[in-house]
Formats: structure tokens, sequence, C-alpha cells
């Protein structure tokens, strides 16, 4: 009876978004707080798509128009040594669509915890060093929310927990390359309906098995001093899950993969001041059951040394 | 800091990571259905009262071959040589199987039309293509298994399988022929098997039964289907619980009832009630006559209303006389001061929606790529069939007699809704969106009301000691509209009566049925 059917790219773009805005520290980045320094701050993003894949099916729909989330999250890190920070993050979302019938929601999405540990720092060849990193992060809805009014719902609901390896290389005259990958385990979500149908079969239950996601960003970029600007090209792909059938809403374990480019200026304001400002710009390139976004990120950060 | 504090930071925090995660990821994907094993064998079932067929004799079942004749030999010790050798797959199909046909047949009827009901994709000039039974597995995809459609096309398959099962009854204990496996020690019953006579097979007759229904109605799942049917009867082979002529017999009887109900569906009207442009046109012009707001689609590019015609199909236990007698009163004018009452009603619940009432929404949402709410009904109702261990006869008299309801509660509901063709309150208020989804026809009455109060009276007389959850339910399905703001308090409530009336007439005819 619906025909807004469309399909959401926001629940994972939070995690590597909000993520990669701490100062010199995100999750899948090379770099660490600085032992007992604590920065923390807010980020904004603005994500909007017009055009979302129905399956491999790319698509616009009238009862969607445009599609638009907006994020507000608070991000921080704290360096317990000088080989590991800790990291937390919590995302506030609203979502919209410019036409249609649909009701926006919004709320409190996820809470994410990590911790990333340096296994190795050396100097690599004469040029710069090299590091690499372990990250585990864990998340888990900070509230109540539905995940089954997508696109509108703010989230997925489920826990989440991921392991990550990081290879990062610092060239000593201020450019740098990172790799960085991940195995995200995702626990099964509950619907307030009795049953569903994904995947070419209906589901006499209330979970959903939600399919791990692997992705990986490779990313290079230059710092010098207090400017730091990287550009990344990162790809999710989530292992099961079924498509967006023709013409029906998405679901929350629908195989949401996509593409993204993403750009990033950072830039540290002197003592006393201290504080972090990041401005970004990211787009989808290529998708399956998302929405190709573009986003708009602003944060400021400040630290502080204990 | 020592490298080791370091690790155990490390490790603290990875661990309590993950126990955040749980390890089971798995989904029991069905009910859980016990082996059947009836309560009662419903002996008597081959005399009770008919709803289409004129008797049980319709269709004749010609008399077995002798327990001691060559050929039935040859059956029992084919079934033994099948018996030392089965394989895991065949042993997983005879456990499915031992559910119950009539409550296995019911769960992937479910699924064919939560697969099915999806509306057509618009064309890029804006118009709708309609699904063609002629061309099913094309974008379009026939059908589009909408409200009425499921609601017709669970009856369909449940009334035949009623009906065939009884005119089963009726000659199995004509011929007394028992099971295989109480015939020959060397046997074993590898699905409870009763005193029930095996000649015809009941699960034969099922597979018969349903596979000529869900053909007509479900053209493009042919494949799952005749798959299903053709495993239903291996299963009452090799189980030990039917024989080969058993089956044979049972498989032909059920295709020869089909014959009829397939020659119903074919002429009850369900082929005009797409409707005609003119034909939409008119009911807007007849509600602009009338002075009051016509219903416009809501939805970007606008769509036909959903098949306007549906309230002419033929209903199975009322006639056209009554549908009309049936009808509840015109809803409020769509300029009167108690309908912006009632807009407002739903702007401020809407508003004002807490995480229980969102829940219930979702609860009883039902809307396209699911088994629809006749489907959620009969949901309710396996579940009422598997724990009060039904026979297979009285398991398929409760879901006709319940889907009877339903069919006739959409025919109702349909005639009102495009007899009046009452906005929804997006369209009187733009403010009002939906947490749902939005339907695409006239708001009065509710459809979810209608379907709920029928099947709740019905599922109420057959389950006396349930009928206060049955009513709670009733009640929470129809309120959900209102969360999800698409329908009116005047909806609800004219459509709660309305359906309760119409599922009235299933339960006088289960009052003379001879079944109690």
């Amino acid at each position: 009876m619906l025909q807004t059917r469309t399909s959401t790219v926001l629940p994972f773009l939070l995690i590597a978004l909000a993520a990669a805005s701490l100062e010199a520290q995100t999750i899948d980045d090379g770099s660490l707080m600085p032992r007992r320094a604590l920065g923390t701050g807010f980020l904004y993003a603005h994500e909007s798509w017009s055009q979302y894949w129905e399956g491999s099916l790319k698509r616009d729909n009238g009862n969607i128009g445009t599609f638009t989330t907006q994020t507000v999250t608070w991000v921080a890190g704290y360096g317990v040594t000088d080989r590991l920070s800790v990291m937390a993050m919590l995302p506030y979302v609203w979502t919209h669509a410019s036409q249609g019938p649909l009701h926006g929601m919004h709320g409190l999405q996820d809470l994410t915890l990590a911790a990333k540990y340096q296994l190795l720092s050396t100097p690599f060849t004469d040029r710069g060093t090299l590091r690499a990193m372990v990250v585990g992060a864990a998340g888990m809805p900070a509230g109540n929310y539905t995940p089954d009014f997508l696109p509108l719902a703010i989230g997925l609901a489920s826990r989440r927990f991921s392991g990550r390896f990081t290879l990062n290389f610092q060239a000593h005259q201020g450019w740098f390359l990172n790799g960085s990958a991940a195995y995200t385990w995702r626990t099964k979500v509950k619907l307030d309906r009795p049953a569903y149908f994904t995947n070419g079969q209906i589901y006499l239950s209330d979970e959903v098995a939600m399919p791990a996601v692997f992705d990986y960003t490779v990313s290079a970029g230059y710092q010098y001093g207090r400017l730091s600007i990287p550009i990344s090209l990162s790809q999710q792909r989530t292992l099961g899950g079924g498509d967006i059938r023709r013409q029906d809403m998405p679901f929350v374990s629908n195989r949401m993969n996509f593409v993204r480019a993403d750009g990033l200026v950072m830039y540290t304001l002197p003592a006393p001041v201290e504080l972090g400002i990041r401005v970004g710009m990211s787009r989808i390139v290529s998708g399956r059951n998302v929405g190709q976004a573009t986003t708009l990120t602003g944060g400021l950060f400040h630290t502080f040394h204990f | 800091m020592r490298p080791s504090l370091r690790q155990s930071v490390l490790a603290v925090a990875l661990s309590g990571a993950a126990a955040l995660f749980g390890c089971d990821n798995s989904i029991t994907s069905s009910e859980a259905l016990p082996p059947l094993q009836a309560a009662s064998l419903d002996s008597g079932a081959g005399s009770w009262g008919m709803i289409f067929l004129s008797g049980p004799t319709q269709f004749a079942v010609a008399a077995p071959a002798a327990e001691t004749s060559a050929a039935y030999r040859a059956e029992l010790a084919s079934i033994k040589s099948t018996q030392a050798n089965l394989t895991d797959a065949q042993r997983r199909s005879i456990e499915y199987w031992s559910g119950g046909g009539v409550l296995r047949w019911n769960q992937i009827l479910r699924e064919l039309v939560a697969r099915f009901n999806l509306p057509p994709a618009p064309r890029r000039d804006g118009t709708y293509p309609v699904p063609d039974p002629e061309n099913p597995f094309a974008d379009p995809q026939f059908p589009f298994a909408n409200p009425p459609y499921a609601s017709r096309a669970y009856s369909y398959v449940t009334v035949a399988q009623y009906e065939a099962l009884k005119t089963a009854w009726y000659w199995k204990y004509q011929y007394h022929r028992p099971s295989p496996a109480r015939i020959d020690n060397g046997i074993a019953a590898l699905m409870p098997v009763s005193d029930l006579p095996a000649y015809p097979s009941e699960d034969a007759v099922l597979s018969g039964v349903t596979v000529e229904m869900l053909k007509v109605l479900f053209p493009a799942a042919v494949a799952l289907i005749t798959q299903k049917a053709g495993e239903q009867r291996n299963a009452a082979l090799w189980s030990g619980k039917a024989s080969a002529s058993d089956i044979a017999a049972g498989l032909a009887l059920g295709k020869s009832v089909a014959t009829v109900f397939v020659a119903r569906a074919g002429a009850d009207g369900m082929r005009n009630a797409v409707g005609t442009k003119t034909q939409w046109q008119a009911l807007a012009d007849t509600a602009l006559a009338r002075g009051e707001i016509p219903w416009i689609s809501q939805e970007s590019p606008p769509r036909p209303p959903m098949l306007p015609n549906f309230g002419l199909v033929q209903a199975w236990l009322m006639t056209p006389a009554e549908v009309a007698t049936e009808r509840p009163p015109a809803p409020p004018s769509t300029s009167s001061p108690e309908m912006q009452q009632e807009v407002a009603e739903v702007r401020q619940t809407v508003e004002g929606l807490t995480r229980e009432q969102l829940a219930i929404a979702y609860k009883w949402n039902d809307g396209a790529g699911t088994y629809a709410p006749p489907g959620h009904w009969n949901d309710i109702a396996a579940e009422y069939i598997r724990d009060a261990q039904l026979s297979e006869v009285r398991a398929a008299r409760t879901f006709a007699l319940l889907n009877m309801a339903m069919h006739d509660a959409a025919v109702g509901c349909w005639g009102v809704k495009f007899l009046y063709f009452n906005p929804r309150p997006g369209q009187l208020d733009p403010s009002i969106r939906t947490v749902i989804g939005l339907p695409n026809f006239p708001a009065y009455p509710s459809g979810h009301s209608t379907f709920s109060a029928s099947a709740a009276v019905v599922l109420s007389y057959l389950f006396p000691e349930a009928a206060p959850a049955f009513d709670a339910m009733k009640e929470e399905a129809s309120i959900s509209r209102i969360y999800g703001g698409i329908h009116y308090r005047s909806d609800i409530e004219r459509g709660k009566e309305h359906g309760a009336r119409i599922g009235g007439y299933a339960v006088r005819f289960a009052q003379q049925d001879g079944a109690n």
C-alpha cells in the first residue's frame, strides 16, 4: 500500500564520520591521543539523497523526495597511555523526507565505545614512521528507538562489536597513508511485529538476524603542524541479507553496501585556545540498498591536558 | 604504566564490548508445530454442512482394493523398503508435515501473500501498470496481494480445503481402510497414525485441492507450490500413514473439488475489481455532488485507488442485499465541526505518540510486503488450532469460518469505502504524517477494524475461553490506525460494528453446520 521505499546509509556512516573527526584521532586512523589528554566536542552532519538503490536498481521516489538526516554527535577521546586511547561517541539523529506522507523521526541513536592500542611504531625507511593499531569497538542503542521504519528510523538498533586493524605511514615531510579494515558482528534485533518477509521468505518471528559487516578505508593526506587534510575512499560490504524488493520498503537486515569518497580539513587553533575545527564532505559513489548520500560535516573539539 | 597494566585495560575494554554481543544469532523462521495428535477423529465430519458443494457425494471416490489384494500388498512392501532407506531429507520432510497439513499450508499461504503483497512501481510517465494474470512473472508481478486480494485468497484456499476434507471424511467412513502402519506391523508410524481411515488420504486431498487453488491465486509461485504438495504426499507415504492408492484417491478428489472453486473464482467479480478510469472519476464526482471533499491519492505520482469495485465481489455467506443492509451509516461530513474534531484528535495523537503506541502501530501495521491483516488473524488462529490439537477437518473448518468472515468483511468494507470516498486525515490536514504507511484508498470505515471485529467474533465463538483475548486484540488492532495517523475515530468505531455484524453470519452458519 505504501509506496515510499528507500534506504539509508546512516547507521554506518555515523561510525566512520563521527569518529573521523576527533582532532587527530579517529577509530580508523593511525594516531593516538597523547597520554592524559582528553579531546571532546561535537560534530554536526547533514546527509541528503534523492536517489537510492533498490537492490541494484537506482531510482528516485516521489514519496520521499529528498531525504535528509541531520546528526549531532558528542565525541570524546582520552589517552590512557602513549599506546592506548579510549573513545566514546553518542549521536542524536533527525530524519526527514521532503515529500510524501511519512513522518520523520528523531532521538538518541547508539553509544559507541572503543579502545585503540598501538602495536607498533617504528621508523620505516628513512622517510617516516610506520604504525600498526588494533581497535575494539562496541555499539549499543542508547534508547528504545524502532529500526522498523527505514529509511526514517534513526538506526538499526542492533548491538555491534567490531575488530579493526590499521596500518599507517607518516612521512617526515608531512604526507601520510592510512589503511584500515574492520569486521563487525551484529546481534539480532527485535521488532514490534510478529512476522516479516525478507530475502525471499517469511519469518514468523519478531527477531531479525543481522548479517556481519566488513569495511575498509584507504586514505592519504597531508599533515603539517596544525593542519591535516586527509582524503579517503571507503567500502562497506554487508555479508548477507536480502535486497529491497521492487517497490518495497528497506528492511533492517538488508544487504547495505556502498563505496564512499571523503574529504576533510582539520585545523587546530594554537594554545591557549586549542580548539580543533573540522569541515568535511563525503559522497556515496556506488551502492546497494542505500541512498546516494552527500554529507557535509562540521565539528568543534577541545583538548584538555591533565 | 607497565605493559601488563596497559594490556589489562585493553582486555577489560574488549571483554566489556564482547559482553554486549550475544552469541546466538539464529532465528526460528516458523511457528513450531508439534506432531499432530488430534484430540478427536471427528468421525462425523462427512455429514457436516457444506458451504458451496451440494454434499459429500458431489464427488464420488471409488472403492479401494481389498487389504488382502496383491496390489495392496505390493504397496505395503514398497513402503517398507522406502522406510528401510530413509534419508535425512525425507525424515525432515516427515517431521515438517507431521505438524498438520492444514496448519502448514496456512503458513505457506501467509508466506505467498507476503511475497506478493507489493504494489506496482510507477512507470516513467507517471502511470502505473496493472498486474497481469496472463503474465505473472513480469514486472509488476501478479498478483498484488493487497488486503482485499489476500482476504479473498485466504478464503478460497481454506474453504476449498474444508469442503474437500469433509468429502474425504465421508468416503473414509464409507470404506474404513486403516493406515498401512495399522495393517502391517512391519511398517513404522513415523508420524502420529490414528484410527482415522486412510482411504482417501487427507494429506493427498489437501495437497491436491490446495495446489490447484494456489496455482490460480499465485501463478508465479507454481514451483514452490508443486514442490510443497509433492513433499506432503511423500511424507504421508514414507511415514506409514497412507499407501499409494490412498494417496492417489485423495489427490484426485482434492483436484476435483478444486475445479468448482476455481470456476467460482473466475466468476465472482474479482476481474472487474480494478475498475476503469471513468469509474474512478465518477467516484470523485459523486462525492463532490454530495458536497463532500473526495478522496485523493496522496502518492506521488497519484495512484489509482485500490480495487474500487471489490465491494461487488461475491461474498461467501451474505447475499448482495445483505451486504447492502449491513452497511454502516454515512461518516461525518468532511465540512462538519465533528470531522474537524476527529482530524484534531488524529493530529494530536500522532504528535504526542508514546513508544508503546508506536509499538502497537507497528504490531498491527500489516502493510505492504506483509501477510496483510487477514494473515495476521490467521497467524493468531493458527496458535489456537495448534494448541487445541484440532483434527485436520476441524482445523480447516476454523480457518474457513474465519476467512469467509474476513472476505465478507473486505467486500462489505470496500463497498462502503467507495460509496463515501472519504479522505484520509493527511489529506484534510497536510501536517498529519504517518509513522506506518498510507493505504491508497478512502478512509471510511477502517479495514483493520472491520477485519479484526469479524475475526474476533468468529474466533470467540470457536474458542470461547479466549474471547476476552480476541476482543483485546481487536481493540488494539483498531486503535493502532489512529496511532498510525491514517484513520479517524469514527472510521474505527463504525468499522468494528460493521465487522462484528458480518462475523455474525459465519457464527450463525457454524451454529447449524452439525459440527458442534
